[in-house]
């Protein structure tokens, strides 16, 4: 048996309704159709009093969850894109992620962010927004990089009392299949370190994990061996691991898909020099994208986001400091 | 006008508590001032005398201009990094009492000061002064926070690493290099240095730190060993170094100076150490006054001193406070000649060579005589004496060897 | 306290009660603010004071004929008639303007920003039209639990939110999946300074309903009867499966946009003009002339109204504002996500 990434979404999705009659999912196109991904595939047949279809109106559809989990429901807002979210900005940051610190009534919404570029998105369908929604006080946002974290993450996102914003790499919707879904998970909050090595650490998220991966193999072929962390939650950091993995290796690459002004990649870089600062053999490095809008063409896109190549680039230069 | 709290750009004057012609001392309340936020005193930099009073009472002044003029001397004005020859007279900067432009308050930041000569390109002069200190440091010499914190928690420093050949960029020792280093020292044969050792260590490293010299010159022994013989009882070679130094150094007491910033500490007395050789180090008793006591009342204190150190027993007034110059005598180790290192708190130490026969030219009888001589060497601390002065000192101690009674 | 006829779960009956009650509440806002604007002017509030002066008829009839405990009430702004008829009790108003730590929002937020969702008055944030998507999540909310039976909710704003993306997308949503939405806009001439023309091109605001496929009510928002009996309508529509109701009010607003402004832009005709009379004072005069109430009792009632302001006022000047060195900072419920 084979099972998608996008498919883990859907298996976590369709639990979650099953287990809980709280849970209801709301999006553009979620009910029958299946959703622009088919993340909904079969769920409104199973469930058509809670799989339901939404007017593009991505303000409405964030205020309507809040006042859902005001009663007590716990609400999964699809967005199409995470790109269009953005229309959505105000009630994510300022109704949702404040309710409980303005009114001690809890928001249990989870909010479903197809993120990040595949060849030919454009701008405005490729964006990774982690950022925006992190900097906000009373968010969680997750950033899973595996099909297994993309079930458990997921599950435990819903079961979360706080807000939580669910970035899904649609590059790895299809992209990424994996034998069968966990019994037993790692919590959410906590990273994983996914190879480990000894000559640099590299910090890393989302689709940009299969990238490193890919870099550190290659390295391996001179004797570098190099350890590789996947963040997971970007919001909580879990600075343990990465400060332990630091404290082993001495150099640090954090990577990200985002844009490089600021971001997690900022914050990894920005935690580690002043909790860690006698760790490190050179000074902490980072990778993000090109400082622009996200082109749509193949060949620029492919040069636009960090690449396996590019990250070796960075590593060979962060050994030789 | 000092920065009397962050974000504050100007102040007005309520209280002028001087006058001119009035003496004033350092921290001072010379004018009461009132900003955005409270009322404030400011004090006075330094002492001197108020010649001039620029300050108005409730006129503003914006931080950083001029409010009066005091009158210091030359060495305050260098302590406080003022060259006199850059004084001028410019004039009172003051900024009217009411509204500020969002221009003004541009302008008025006292934290920068710009040159106006070209407004739309103003340079800008910090007024904090430092070395430039490159962002990025690399090369042979830098030590990564990690490889600082490692050697560190090993009570190392970088004289350790001396020996070390860094494979890093520009040459660098890495963490690998050092921790290849120290697994490599354990395939060799190790005995744990002494504790004297690492004391011994430590001490000459510090030491090193400064430029240091040496001069020497051969003293004739003759009148010195002759003395010798018909004293009772018998001073050793060293205590007639010991007398001779000291009576030099209290004819010119900043030779034996120490440097501390930009003055010379002057020695209280005239303590002089002498260098004993202990198991696996030396220790360095010290005899107090040595310019006030004769050779002959010295004998029984040295003799005392040497039977102490070998014991390690040094009594604490013999060791503390340290001396403010040593003697060693390596010639009774059969040494002609030798560069001995200063103490850390000393600058400098005396060596007295073994005695050789050499052939002295007698102009008398116009023929070679033999006569006992040994090289005296002069370390020294390069930054308080030069070669001529070392020279002229050790001069002076060859010449009061050569009488030996008057010691 | 004196409680609204609802609060009593009589049924909505007779006119005459339903006035009196609403006056009483119109009197008791209007003595609160008006003693918050000096307290205001005396420096001993940080932070904003805005008023709902000229807007209390308007506000509290719809509060007064919801039932608490049943439907949801989402006041804004200039409200404080509604939410004193919707049963929010006088000292969370104090406590919240005079920053009282034992006040709703323990000091994180101020002025109108409170409320209590869990007896169905949800808390607002300044951002204009967000409230009604939440209170349209609400009942959705309800529905999909088969917990809605005739419950209505209504959202409150004026004529410059109906210009925001969030009332269009909410109001849109809400017909779309014919919710029982009540919608009041009190058209109050002016957002800020800002003219009405200068807000929308209808003809009249209520127009935009029919855009909307609901139904728009308009009416004199300085009458108190006419109030009285357009939101009966709207309220008894809702609870029918009607879907969305809006109810234009229109009147003027009597204070500056807030306490700090002195409207200078509002003209003196208007002022003059009908719609500028005050709602307060012609509402006295009608139940009086319809013998609902006589002059003393109304006199009793302003009496009642002081001492209840005086003593929920002096209650919250008396409390202590938050401690920051023992305050919870966390903006997590979750337990293992707290610091």
């Amino acid at each position: 048996m084979s099972i998608s990434y996008l498919e883990a979404i859907r298996e976590a999705q369709s639990l979650a309704l099953e287990n809980d009659k709280n849970v209801f999912i709301y999006g553009q196109d979620v009910g029958a159709f299946g959703g622009a991904f088919k993340a909904t595939k079969d769920l409104f047949q199973k469930h058509p009093d809670r799989v339901i279809d939404s007017p593009i109106s991505e303000d409405a559809m964030v205020g309507l969850a809040v006042g859902a989990a005001i009663e007590g429901m716990r609400p999964i807002i699809e967005m199409q894109f995470a790109d269009f979210s953005s229309v959505g900005f105000n009630q994510i940051v300022n109704q949702a992620a404040t309710l409980y610190w303005r009114t001690a009534v809890s928001c249990p919404i989870t909010i479903r962010l197809p993120s990040g570029g595949t060849p030919g998105s454009g701008p405005f369908h490729s964006q990774c927004m982690e950022t925006i929604y992190a900097h906000y006080p009373g968010t969680i946002v997750m950033t899973p990089a595996t099909v297994e974290d993309a079930y458990s993450m997921l599950l435990e996102a819903i079961a979360i009392d706080d807000p939580v914003i669910f970035c899904e790499h649609k590059y790895l919707y299809y992209h990424l299949k994996s034998d069968s879904l966990p019994k037993q998970t790692l919590p959410a909050k906590n990273a994983r370190i996914v190879r480990s090595g000894r000559h640099a650490t590299v910090v890393t998220y989302s689709a940009m994990l299969h990238e490193a991966l890919r870099a550190a193999d290659n390295m391996k072929i001179d004797g570098y061996e190099i350890e590789v962390v996947d963040l997971r939650c970007i919001k909580p950091i879990d600075m343990g691991t990465v400060l332990g993995s630091i404290a082993r290796t001495g150099r640090v690459l954090a990577i990200g898909e985002a844009f490089p002004w600021g971001g997690v990649t900022s914050e990894i870089i920005s935690r580690v020099s002043s909790e860690g600062f006698n760790l490190l053999d050179a000074p902490p490095a980072r990778l993000n994208s090109i400082d622009t809008p996200i082109p749509y063409h193949p060949d620029l896109w492919r040069y636009h986001r960090p690449t396996a190549s590019s990250v070796e680039e960075e590593l060979r230069k962060l050994i030789r400091e | 006008m000092p920065q009397l709290g962050e974000s504050i750009a100007e102040a007005t004057i309520k209280e002028i508590k001087l006058e001119v012609g009035q003496t004033v001392k350092t921290d001072e309340d010379i004018l009461e001032v009132e900003t955005e936020k409270a009322m404030m005193e400011v004090t006075t930099p330094c002492p001197g005398k108020v010649v001039e009073v620029l300050a108005e009472i409730d006129v503003s002044y914006p931080v950083g201009s001029t409010l009066g003029y005091l009158e210091v001397d030359d060495s305050i004005a260098e302590k406080i990094n003022i060259d006199p020859s850059e004084v001028q007279n410019p004039e009172p900067d003051k900024v009217s009492s009411n509204i500020k432009t969002e221009d003004d308050s541009a302008s008025d930041s006292g934290a920068l000061q710009t040159t106006s000569e070209d407004p739309n390109n103003p340079e800008v002069t910090p007024t904090i002064r430092g070395l430039p200190v490159p962002a990025r440091a690399s090369g042979a010499t830098y030590i990564s926070p990690r490889l600082r914190a490692r050697m560190q928690e090993l009570g190392l420093n970088a004289a350790d690493l001396a020996g070390i050949a860094g494979t890093g960029a520009g040459g660098r020792v890495t963490v690998e290099d050092f921790e290849s280093f120290m697994f490599d020292l354990e395939t060799k044969k190790t005995s744990a240095a002494s504790s004297m050792r690492i004391a011994v260590a430590d001490s000459m490293r510090r030491s090193w730190t400064r430029p240091l010299a040496t001069v020497g010159s051969p003293v004739c022994l003759e009148n010195l060993l002759s003395h010798r013989k018909e004293s009772s009882p018998k001073p050793g070679p060293t205590l007639y170094a010991i007398r001779a130094l000291a009576i030099a150094l209290s004819e010119r007491t900043a030779t034996a100076g120490r440097l501390v910033g930009n003055q010379i500490i002057h020695p209280s007395s005239i303590d002089i150490g002498f260098a004993v050789e202990v198991d696996d180090g030396v220790l360095v008793p010290v005899i107090r006054n040595v310019d006030q006591i004769p050779l002959r009342d010295l004998v029984e204190q040295y003799s005392a001193l040497v039977e102490s150190a070998k014991k390690r027993r040094l009594p604490k007034e013999a060791s503390t406070p340290p001396g403010i110059a040593t003697v060693t005598n390596f010639g009774s180790f059969g040494i002609v000649w030798a560069t001995p290192i200063p103490l850390p708190e000393q600058n400098l130490v005396l060596g007295l060579g073994r005695g050789q026969q050499k052939p002295h030219w007698d102009a008398e009888t116009s023929s070679w005589k033999p006569a006992i001589e040994a090289e005296l060497t002069l370390s020294f601390d390069h930054r308080i004496l030069d070669g001529g002065g070392a020279g002229r000192l050790l001069t002076r101690i060859a010449e009061l060897l050569q009488r030996p009674s008057d010691l | 306290m004196a409680k609204s006829a609802n609060q009593n779960q009589e049924p909505i009956g007779k006119l005459s009660t339903i006035a009196v009650d609403t006056y009483r509440w119109m009197v008791l806002a209007r003595t609160f603010e008006d003693r918050i604007s000096n307290i205001y002017r005396a420096g001993k509030i940080v932070g904003g004071v805005y008023v709902g002066k000229g807007q209390e008829a308007f506000s509290s009839s719809l509060a007064s004929q919801l039932l608490k405990g049943q439907d949801i009430y989402s006041p804004l702004i200039r409200d404080m008639a509604g939410r004193a008829a919707f049963g929010e009790p006088l000292i969370d108003a104090a406590r919240t303007y005079l920053g009282s730590a034992q006040g709703p929002t323990i000091g994180r937020d101020g002025n109108v920003h409170r409320g209590n969702s869990q007896e169905g008055m949800p808390t607002m944030i300044s951002h204009l039209g967000a409230m009604i998507s939440v209170v349209n999540g609400m009942l959705f909310a309800r529905r999909l639990r088969k917990k809605l039976n005739t419950a209505v909710g209504a959202a409150c704003i004026g004529d410059g939110a109906t210009s925001t993306g969030a009332f269009h997308e909410a109001l849109n949503m809400a017909a779309v999946e014919k919710l029982p939405l009540i919608i009041s806009i009190a058209n109050n001439q002016f957002a800020y300074s800002t003219p009405t023309d200068k807000q929308f091109a209808c003809n009249e605001l209520v127009d935009r309903a029919a855009g909307y496929g609901v139904n728009g009510i308009n009416i004199n928002g300085t009458d108190l009867i006419e109030c009285i009996e357009g939101f009966e309508k709207a309220i008894s529509l809702a609870r029918a499966g009607k879907g969305p109701q809006i109810v234009v009010g229109n009147l003027l607003r009597l204070s500056g946009h807030g306490e700090h402004d002195d409207s200078p832009y509002v003209s003196d005709e208007l002022r003059s003009s009908d719609l500028g009379q005050d709602c307060l004072l012609k509402a006295k005069d009608r139940i009086i002339e319809e013998s609902w109430c006589t002059e003393k009792e109304c006199n009793d009632i302003q009496e009642q109204a002081t001492i209840e302001v005086n003593t929920a006022i002096a209650q919250a000047e008396s409390e202590k504002g938050p401690n920051p060195y023992s305050h919870d900072w966390n903006a997590y419920s979750s337990p293992s996500f707290r610091k």
